[in-house]
C-alpha cells in the first residue's frame, strides 16, 4: 500500500520531467536528420516555463477549466499505469482528459479550434479502438488486463504478439501527433489550422497542456516497453528504437487526410488484430 | 526562484509569429530562410508559431496602409505579455519607398510600439538574427538579469 | 406486508391510473401523482430491505389475467382493424387462437403456478421503475402544462396522458415481477398498448403513423413471446419461470430442444429492445412528448426486453446459441453507435445510444460468464438513470429554444445555465470514469476477452460512443464570458432533473455497496461464483481491477483543483477568438469583419459525416446483417 503510494508519487514528479528530456532529444534528432544543430535537449522546459509567465488569455472560463482536468487525467493514467493497474481502466482514464481537451476545443467559436476539436475526435476515433484491442491482445497472452500480470511474464510479450505493436504503433504516431497523422494540432514547427485544436489556448493554460503532453508521451511509451518486461536493456533498446523510428516516419511522410487515417489506422488495424490473434490460437 | 526560471525560460523560448503588412515578401523569404537549416534559428528556442496567442515576438515586414493597420493592431493586441515587436526591412521601419503613397500609412512604430529595427532591402538573415537578439538583450535588461 | 407492497407496486398504479382518466382539475392531479411518486418510491425501496420472495395471490387473479390478455388482444385487433394493418391483424389474431387454445385445452390441469417472485435483479428493476419512472411523472407534470399551452390545445388532454403513463409504472412493476410466464404475458401486453397509446398522443399524422408501427414490431414481439411460452410449456411443463431457471441447465444439455422456445423468448426481448432490424420504431417514437420518451422508451419498456433476455440467459449459458446472441448484441452496439454518430438531433442521438447500450447489455447476457452478467445488470441500473436525465434535459432544452436540433444547443450555457450543467453531468456519467456506466462498460469489454469477434465490435462501439458524446458537451460551453442569464424553470421539472442528477453521481460512489448487496447475490445464485470481490472498495478479480473510492477522489481532487483554476479567470484574461487579425463581436455573436466591410458572424457545425453514418443508407446495410445473424442464430443456435 505505501509502496504503491510511494510509486505513484514518483510517476507524477517523474513522468512529466522524463516526458520533457524525451522531447527534446526528439526535437534535437529531428533536426540533426533535417541537417542542422535544433534547440538544447531541455528546451521543451524553457518553453513551458516561458508559458507559465505569460498573461493567462482563454475565451471563456470552461476553456480554462478543460485545459486543467486533460493535465489531470494525462497525469492520473501514468500514475495507474505505474502502479500496475488495469490497462482498461487507464485507457478510460486517458480518454476522460482527451475529452475535456475536445470540449475546451469546442468551447470557443473560432472555426480553426472547431476544425480542429472535430478533427481530434476522428483522431480519437481512430486510436482508440486500436488501443482496447491492443489491451485485449495483451490479457489474451498473461490472462489478465493488470499490469503487473505483464511483469510475471517470462518471455516478451513481443513474440507473441508482434503485430499488435504495428496496431500500437499506429496508436503511438496518432497520439504523439506525428505526420502522417498530426491532423488536429501538430508539435511546434509545422502548423495545421494556425495550431488546430489548440489554437486559443495560451500563457499557463498552453503550458497545462503542453505538460499533459509529456505525461501521455511518457504513458505511450511506457505501453511501448510493457512489449518486453523481462528485461530492462531490452526494454529501453525497444522503447529507444521505437521512439526512433516514430521521428523518422514523422520526417519522411507528409500529413495525409483524415479519410486515410481512418481508413488506415483502422482496417490495417483490425486486419493486423485478426491476424495475429488467429495465430495465437493456432499455437 | 521561480520567477528566475521564467526569466530564463523567457530568453530561452522566444516564440514568433510573423505577419507580412503588404511587403514584396523580400524580406519575408529572408525570415523564412532564417529557419532553414543554414541558419537554424530553432538552435535559439526560436519557434515559428503562426498564432499570435502563442507568440513572444512579432515580426513584422512590409508598410502599414490603411487596409490593414487594424489588423496589425489587433495581431498586437491578442499577443499576451510580456510581447516584443520587430520591425524588419526598410518598409517596416519607415515605410521605405512607398511611403509617400496615398494609401500607406508608414512604418510600424505608426500603428505599434517597436522594439527593435532591421534596416534592409531585403533584411539579411543574419541581420534579422542579430535584430532577434538584440529584443532579446532588450528584454533582459527589463527583467533586470545580467550577461 | 409483502401482499401490501406487492400491491401498491403493481395494482396500485392502475387504479390510481383509472382515478386520473376521469379527474379534470389540474392541481387535484399533481397533489395525487406526487403522492403516488412518494407512495412507490417507498414500496420499492421497503421491497428491497425486505429480499427476495415468492408471493401467490388468490386464484381468482388468474382468470382476471385471462381476462385482461383477451381485452388487450381484441382492443389491439380492433386498432389493427381500424388501421387496416394486415400485420397487426393477422398476428393478433394467431395470437388470440394460440391463448385460446392454450387457456381452455391445454392448461386444462391447473397446477398453481405462484404468480409473483422477486430475486435481486428483479428488485433492482422494481427500484429503477419505481424510482426513475416516478421521477419521470412529476417532471411530466410540469412538461405537459408547458406542452399544451404550447400547442394552444381546446381540450387538455393530459387526462389520457398520464392515465397511460401511470398504467405503464404498474404493467411494468407486475413484469419484472412476474414468476407465472402467463401473468409476464400480460404485463407484456400491456406495456405494448401503452407505449403505442403514448406514441400517438399528440394525434398528428406523424404520430399515427409511427405508433402504428412501433405496434406491428411490438405485436410481432407479443407474438413470438406467446408461442415462446406454449413452446416452453410443452417442454417443461411448468409456466413458472423460477422453477425453469432451477432446472434449466439439465434442459439445455438434454437435446437442446428448450433453445427453440428460448429463440422465440429472446426474439420477443430483441423486438421489445428496438434491436435491428426493428430499431425504426424506437427512432420514430421521438415524436412523442418527452416524458414518454425518457419513461417508456429509454430507462424503463425497452429494459423489459432485456430484462428477459438477461433473466433467461442462465437457460442458455454455454450454448452456440449464446455464442450467436454474443454476436448479435455486439454487431447491434456498433451499428446503431455508428447511427448516433451521424444524427444531429438530439432525441435520436439519445434514442440510438440506447439501442446502442441496450446491444450491449444483449450482447454480455451472451457471453453469459458471471462477470458479463454482473455488467448486464449494472448497466441495466446507470443506464437507466442517466438515460432518463438526458431525455428529461433535452425536453426541458427543447421547450425552452424551440429545437431539439443540438446545432441549436450552441452555447446554451449562457441561456441555460443550470440545464446545461446537469445536462453536463448526464453525458459525462455515461461515458467517463469513474462513474457506473463506464465500469459496467469496463466489465462487459473485459468479459468479452474469450470471443474476439465480439472484442473487435466493442472496441469500435466505444470508439464511437465517445465521438457523439463529447462534441455534443464540447458545444453545450460554447457560450461567451460572463454572467448566464438566470434561468426560469417549473419545480416539477427542475426537482427530477436534479435529484436524478444527483442519484447518478451518488450511486456510482456506492458501485461496491450496489454490487455486493444487489449484484453479487443474485450472480451467485445462478452462476455458482461472484465474479469480482471487492478489496478497499475496488473491485478485483484475476482479469482485472476497477478502482473505485481512489478514483474517485483522485478524479474529484482533481476536478476540484480545475475548478478553483477556472474561477480565478477575470474578464481582464478573457481574448476574442482567432480570427487572423479581424475579429469583430457584434451583439455577443463572435466574428470577423468581412469583405464589403461587414460583420459575418462565425458559424460552424459538427461533422456528421453522412457518407459513413448517413441513417438511410447505413440502416439498409445494418438491417440486412442483423437479419441475416437473426436468421443464423434461428438455425445454426436454435435449431
Amino acid at each position: 500500500m505505501i509502496s504503491t503510494i510511494i510509486l505513484a508519487i514518483l510517476a507524477l514528479v517523474l513522468a512529466p520531467l522524463a516526458g520533457a528530456l524525451i522531447t527534446g532529444v526528439d526535437r534535437r534528432i529531428t533536426a540533426w536528420l533535417q541537417s542542422r544543430y535544433g534547440p538544447p535537449i531541455l528546451q521543451p522546459m524553457y518553453d513551458v516555463l516561458k508559458l507559465l509567465g505569460k498573461e493567462p488569455r482563454v475565451v471563456n472560463t470552461w476553456q480554462a477549466l478543460c485545459a486543467y482536468v486533460y493535465v489531470v487525467g494525462a497525469a492520473l493514467s501514468v500514475v495507474l499505469l505505474f502502479t500496475g493497474a488495469d490497462l482498461l481502466l487507464l485507457f478510460f482514464v486517458l480518454t476522460v482528459g482527451a475529452v475535456f481537451l475536445v470540449m475546451g476545443a469546442l468551447a470557443s467559436p473560432s472555426p480553426y479550434s472547431q476544425i480542429g476539436g472535430q478533427r481530434e475526435l476522428l483522431q480519437m476515433l481512430a486510436y482508440e479502438p486500436l488501443l482496447i484491442l491492443v489491451f485485449a491482445a495483451i490479457a489474451t497472452v498473461t490472462g489478465s488486463f493488470k499490469v503487473s500480470a505483464v511483469f510475471e511474464l517470462s518471455r516478451p510479450l513481443l513474440y507473441d504478439i508482434p503485430l499488435m505493436y504495428i496496431v500500437l504503433g499506429y496508436a503511438l504516431t496518432i497520439k504523439l501527433r506525428k505526420s502522417p497523422f498530426d491532423i488536429s494540432a501538430s508539435q511546434h514547427a509545422h502548423q495545421e489550422l494556425v495550431r488546430g485544436v489548440y489554437t486559443e489556448y495560451s500563457g499557463p493554460f498552453l503550458a497545462m497542456i503542453e505538460i499533459a503532453h509529456w505525461y501521455e508521451v511518457v504513458l505511450v511509451l511506457g505501453l511501448c516497453g510493457l512489449f518486453w518486461s523481462t528485461g530492462v536493456v531490452g526494454m529501453i533498446v525497444l522503447v529507444a528504437v521505437t521512439y526512433l523510428a516514430e521521428i523518422i516516419v514523422d520526417n519522411v511522410t507528409a500529413r495525409l487526410t483524415w479519410h486515410f487515417m481512418l481508413k488506415s489506422a483502422i482496417g490495417t488495424g483490425v486486419a493486423l488484430t485478426v491476424v495475429n490473434m488467429i495465430w495465437l490460437y493456432a499455437q | 526562484m521561480l520567477g528566475n526560471m521564467i526569466n530564463k525560460g523567457r530568453i530561452k523560448s522566444p516564440w514568433v509569429v510573423h505577419f507580412d503588412c503588404g511587403s514584396c515578401n523580400g524580406c519575408d523569404i529572408e525570415v523564412l530562410a532564417c529557419l532553414t537549416p543554414l541558419y537554424d534559428i530553432e538552435r535559439f528556442g526560436i519557434v515559428n508559431v503562426g498564432n499570435p496567442k502563442h507568440a513572444d515576438v512579432l515580426l513584422v515586414t512590409g508598410t502599414v496602409n490603411k487596409r490593414n493597420q487594424h489588423v496589425l493592431k489587433n495581431i498586437y493586441e491578442q499577443m499576451p505579455g510580456p510581447k516584443a515587436v520587430i520591425a524588419i526591412g526598410a518598409c517596416g521601419c519607415s515605410g521605405g519607398v512607398f511611403r509617400e503613397a496615398y494609401n500607406v500609412v508608414g512604418g510600424v512604430d505608426k500603428v505599434i510600439p517597436v522594439d527593435v529595427y532591421v534596416p534592409g532591402c531585403p533584411a539579411r538573415p543574419e541581420a534579422i538574427i542579430d535584430g532577434v537578439v538584440a529584443a532579446l538583450e532588450k528584454v533582459k535588461t527589463i527583467l533586470g538579469m545580467t550577461a | 406486508m409483502l401482499d401490501t407492497l406487492v400491491f401498491v407496486t403493481v395494482l396500485l398504479p392502475f387504479l390510481v391510473a383509472a382515478v386520473l382518466l376521469v379527474l379534470r382539475e389540474q392541481n387535484m392531479r399533481k397533489v395525487i401523482l406526487v403522492a403516488t411518486a412518494g407512495v412507490l418510491i417507498l414500496a420499492s425501496l421497503a421491497m428491497l430491505r425486505g429480499g427476495a420472495f415468492i408471493l401467490s395471490p388468490a386464484a381468482s387473479y388468474d382468470g382476471l389475467i385471462t381476462l385482461g390478455d383477451f381485452v388487450i388482444l381484441f382492443v389491439v385487433l380492433f386498432v389493427g382493424f381500424k388501421r387496416k394493418n394486415q400485420i397487426i391483424l393477422w398476428l393478433t389474431a394467431a395470437q388470440l387462437v394460440a391463448l385460446f387454445w392454450f387457456e381452455f385445452f391445454t392448461l386444462k390441469e391447473h397446477v398453481p403456478t405462484p404468480a409473483f417472485f422477486a430475486d435481486d435483479l428483479s428488485l433492482v428493476m422494481v427500484l429503477v421503475v419505481s424510482i426513475v419512472g416516478s421521477l419521470i411523472a412529476v417532471y411530466g407534470i410540469g412538461y405537459m402544462r408547458e406542452h399544451e399551452e404550447h400547442l394552444h390545445l381546446p381540450k387538455s388532454r393530459q387526462p389520457r396522458f398520464f392515465f397511460f403513463i401511470v398504467l405503464f409504472l404498474g404493467a411494468m412493476n407486475g413484469l419484472v415481477l412476474a414468476n407465472n410466464l402467463l401473468w409476464m404475458y400480460f404485463f407484456w401486453e400491456c406495456t405494448t398498448l401503452c407505449s403505442f397509446m403514448l406514441i400517438g398522443h399528440d394525434d398528428t399524422e406523424i404520430a399515427r403513423k409511427n405508433s402504428e408501427r412501433a405496434l406491428w414490431m411490438n405485436v410481432l414481439g407479443g407474438t413470438a413471446f406467446l408461442f415462446g411460452v406454449i413452446l416452453l410449456h410443452k417442454i417443461t411443463g411448468t409456466l413458472s419461470l423460477q422453477e425453469i431457471l432451477a432446472r434449466g441447465p439439465e434442459f439445455a444439455v438434454a437435446g437442446g430442444a428448450i433453445l427453440a422456445p428460448m429463440f422465440l423468448l429472446v426474439f420477443a426481448g430483441m423486438t421489445k429492445s428496438a434491436q435491428a432490424p426493428f430499431q425504426s420504431w424506437l427512432t420514430g417514437a421521438m415524436v412523442a412528448p418527452t416524458p414518454v420518451s425518457a419513461l417508456l422508451h429509454s430507462s424503463t419498456m425497452v429494459k423489459a426486453g432485456v430484462y428477459l433476455i438477461v433473466r433467461l440467459a442462465p437457460i442458455y449459458a454455454g450454448t452456440y446459441f449464446s455464442n450467436f446472441v454474443a454476436l448479435f448484441g455486439a454487431f447491434c452496439f456498433l451499428a446503431t453507435a455508428a447511427l448516433a454518430a451521424g444524427q444531429s438531433n438530439g432525441k435520436k442521438i439519445l434514442a440510438y445510444s440506447t439501442i446502442s447500450n441496450l446491444a450491449l447489455i444483449i450482447a454480455c447476457a451472451g457471453i453469459n460468464t458471471p462477470a458479463a452478467i454482473t455488467a448486464a445488470i449494472l448497466l441495466i441500473l446507470f443506464h437507466a438513470i442517466s438515460k432518463a436525465l438526458l431525455f428529461l434535459c433535452v425536453g426541458a432544452i427543447e421547450q425552452k429554444i424551440g429545437s431539439r436540433d443540438i446545432e441549436d444547443m450552441r452555447g446554451l450555457y449562457s441561456r441555460m445555465p443550470r440545464t446545461t450543467v446537469v445536462t453536463l453531468i448526464g453525458v459525462l456519467t455515461m461515458m467517463l470514469p469513474p462513474f457506473g456506466m463506464l465500469m459496467a462498460k469496463w466489465m462487459a469489454i473485459e468479459s468479452a476477452h474469450g470471443q474476439f469477434l465480439v472484442m473487435v465490435m466493442l472496441a469500435l462501439g466505444s470508439g464511437l460512443t465517445v465521438l457523439f458524446w463529447c462534441r455534443w458537451a464540447g458545444i453545450l460551453l460554447a457560450s461567451p464570458f460572463g454572467k448566464p442569464v438566470p434561468e426560469t424553470q417549473a419545480s416539477s421539472v427542475r426537482a427530477p432533473l436534479y435529484i436524478l442528477a444527483t442519484l447518478a453521481i451518488f450511486i456510482s460512489l456506492l458501485s461496491p455497496v450496489v454490487y455486493s448487496y444487489l449484484v453479487a447475490p443474485v450472480v451467485a445464485m445462478y452462476y455458482k461464483t461472484a465474479p469480482y470481490t471487492i478489496s478497499f472498495g475496488n473491485f478485483d478479480s484475476t482479469m482485472g481491477a476497477f478502482i473505485i473510492y481512489p478514483l474517485f477522489i483522485l478524479l474529484g481532487l482533481g476536478g476540484y483543483f480545475a475548478v478553483k483554476q477556472a474561477r480565478k479567470v477575470t474578464a481582464a484574461q478573457i481574448a476574442a477568438p482567432y480570427m487572423c487579425g479581424e475579429q469583430l463581436t457584434v451583439d455577443g455573436k463572435a466574428g470577423f469583419l468581412g469583405p464589403l466591410g461587414q460583420h459575418v458572424p462565425a458559424t460552424s457545425s459538427n461533422y456528421y459525416l453522412a457518407q459513413f453514418f448517413g441513417e438511410a443508407m447505413l440502416s439498409k446495410w445494418v438491417n440486412v446483417i442483423a437479419l441475416a445473424v437473426l436468421v443464423i442464430m434461428l438455425f445454426g443456435g436454435a435449431l
